[in-house]
């Protein structure tokens, strides 16, 4: 095997996709929203998982768009798809029937156990600021078998509650009484799996046996120190196993010639 | 029933009563059927109940304009041309809008109900979220959920145990029946029939969920032809009620094999959207300074339509200039 030609010079940015992209296992059915997680799929498919499809919740099933889209609706994604249909075929035909392998979203708050905030800050009865809202994240987290969560990493986002959670996480609220519960327990038969990363600009996070976030790999330039302060809540140190792998020069090539060759979300 | 009727978009806006329950065609920036949105906003209608799948630019006309009352949805933006929906964010936050949040497959459910005759539809998506707490139902805390309006349920949702395959807790979401589904259709035959080009989105639920249908048709064809192909379409002329004819009628979001979101528009109504007075300046400007969608396109002027003209074989435009490079 011959050593890997890592980039010497790369943005935050590009660290995220590419660390995104690899998150992609050949073959995968991938659900992904508008911006980094456009960038992480068509980078993975243009390199190592060539396989792996597409679906946008607007209505593309597995397109192939040779210009990069600026929005889950853009007339962009549905080039060559095979099947360019609406949201009740991709919700509910695609989604909630099961064929999804890994969910690619963002969100604006997280907690320890995955929850993800995107609706509003505040009490949502009398919110202070308002997000979009949910849009399809919590669907396609719902029942998505992983779902990888792309964020900024700030100690205001990375909470010890949310203050609404938008989009589901491994505990949470048995409705009407509140008690938080495990997934599972809320999900029964319809379980399929839930959050498994969190890659932001400081490091990789995943989860442990009881749901709750861990520092998994730290990106170059970082220390685990560094990332439990830019933390709320007591974040688990004790496996981060250490740095990041850097993209390659392949992959940065790929990203800015290939896939945004526009400077659209790379600017 | 029978063939739609050809009315001018002053007519279509004039049917629509102050109060009613509005649904839309397309998805956040695409396909939006603005020139009927910004004609509404020229005759004032005000109080009215949007339900929809997601929010948009047109949303954010109508809430900047204080034309909306109650917002059922689950997301407002312009995508990568305005990151919030400013307007439904600020009437939230003040408390002059009602705003009631479902996941976005919810609320497909609930236009899938209404489309399909039934009282609900089922969905497993989206549970155990705050979207459920029963302390979030703006609906019910507003006392609105007493039967007195027959478009709104009776609860926000409920729940089932599956007695049939014993898979556990589910929800059933009602069905949503708008008074009005207000489409921006690709091409409409001269009997009715409806086609969109590329994505559907719900296009063909809100139709058929509404109690009236206005269709703004980019533009309309012998039905015969759309009828050589009858599997590219989405529905039967008798299921609308009203056709105006309006070539770029979508502008400024994007109509796939027509011409692409007009990004820079949305960007400076976005940046407009962010106080009162600069939405009535914009106002002023693109909504109340011109008396007729020919003089809106007139005001655009032909070469920033043309750079957005879609190539008709990749169903957008590639003139236009998208990022830095």
């Amino acid at each position: 095997m011959t050593a890997k030609n890592y980039a010497k010079d790369y943005k935050p940015i590009d660290l995220l996709a590419v660390a995104a992209a690899r998150e992609v296992n050949d073959g995968d059915i991938v659900f992904a929203g508008t911006g980094l997680p456009m960038l992480a799929i068509m980078l993975a498919q243009v390199s190592s998982s060539p396989n792996a499809v597409c679906i946008y919740e607007a209505g593309s099933i597995d397109g192939r768009p040779i210009d990069l889209p600026t929005s889950v609706g853009d007339s962009r994604c549905a080039y060559q798809a095979s099947i360019a249909a609406g949201l009740t075929e991709t919700f509910y035909g695609q989604l909630h029937c099961g064929y999804v392998d890994l969910a690619f979203l963002g969100g604006a708050e997280i907690d320890k156990y995955g929850n993800v905030n995107t609706t509003v800050v505040g009490d949502y009865a009398s919110p202070t600021k308002r997000f979009t809202g949910s849009g399809g994240n919590p669907d396609i987290n719902s029942m998505a078998r992983r779902t990888v969560f792309i964020m900024v990493q700030e100690k205001r986002r990375f909470k010890e509650n949310v203050d609404y959670i938008t989009s589901p996480g491994w505990i949470l609220p048995k409705w009407p009484s509140g008690e938080m519960v495990p997934k599972q327990e809320i999900y029964g038969k319809f379980f399929t799996g839930g959050p498994s990363a969190v890659i932001t600009n400081m490091g990789v996070f995943r989860f442990d046996e009881n749901g709750e976030m861990y520092l998994d790999t730290v990106h170059p330039g970082f220390t685990a120190e560094q990332v439990k302060d830019n933390c709320s809540f007591d974040l688990n140190i004790s496996r981060c196993k250490g740095e990041t792998e850097l993209p390659t020069e392949e992959e940065i090539e790929l990203l800015y010639n290939r896939v945004d060759p526009e400077g659209i979300f790379l600017p | 029933m029978g063939k739609p009727q050809r009315i001018s978009l002053k007519e279509a806006a004039a049917l629509i009563n102050d109060g009613d329950l509005l649904t839309f065609s397309g998805f956040t920036i695409w396909r939006r059927p603005m020139a009927l949105v910004y004609e509404m906003v020229r005759q004032q209608k005000k109080n009215l109940h949007l339900f929809e799948v997601n929010g948009g630019t047109h949303t954010e006309v109508l809430a900047g304009a204080g034309a909306i009352k109650i917002w059922e949805s689950c997301w407002v933006g312009h995508e990568l041309y305005g990151k919030l929906g400013e307007g439904v964010a600020r009437a939230q936050v003040e408390g002059s809008m009602i705003v009631e949040d479902y996941s976005h497959a919810q609320v497909v459910a609930r236009l899938i109900a209404g489309a399909y005759g039934l009282p609900f539809f089922p969905t497993a998506l989206s549970m155990g979220t705050d979207i459920l707490n029963p302390k979030f139902d703006m609906l019910g805390k507003a006392g609105m959920r007493d039967g007195s309006n027959p478009k709104i349920p009776l609860k926000k949702y409920d729940v089932i145990k599956d007695s049939l395959y014993d898979k556990g807790d589910i929800l059933l979401m009602p069905a949503a029946n708008p008074n009005w589904a207000l489409i921006y259709a690709s091409q409409v035959g001269d009997e009715g029939t409806v086609r969109v080009f590329s994505q559907c989105y719900v296009d063909s639920e809100a139709i058929k969920a509404a109690d009236k249908v206005i269709v703004i048709a980019e533009e309309i064809v012998p039905d015969s032809y759309l009828r050589q192909e009858p599997e590219k379409n989405l529905a039967a002329g008798y299921a609308i009620d009203y056709v105006v004819e309006l070539p770029w009628g979508a502008h400024p979001t994007g109509s796939q094999f027509f011409y692409d979101v007009d990004a820079d528009f949305i960007r400076e109504f976005y940046q407009a959207s962010k106080s009162q007075d600069a939405y009535a300046k914009w106002a002023d400007k693109w909504i109340f300074g011109v008396d007729s969608h020919e003089e809106y396109l007139e005001k655009l002027g032909i070469n920033r339509l043309e750079n957005l003209r879609a190539n008709s074989v990749l169903g957008y435009s590639t003139s236009i200039k998208r990022g830095t490079r």
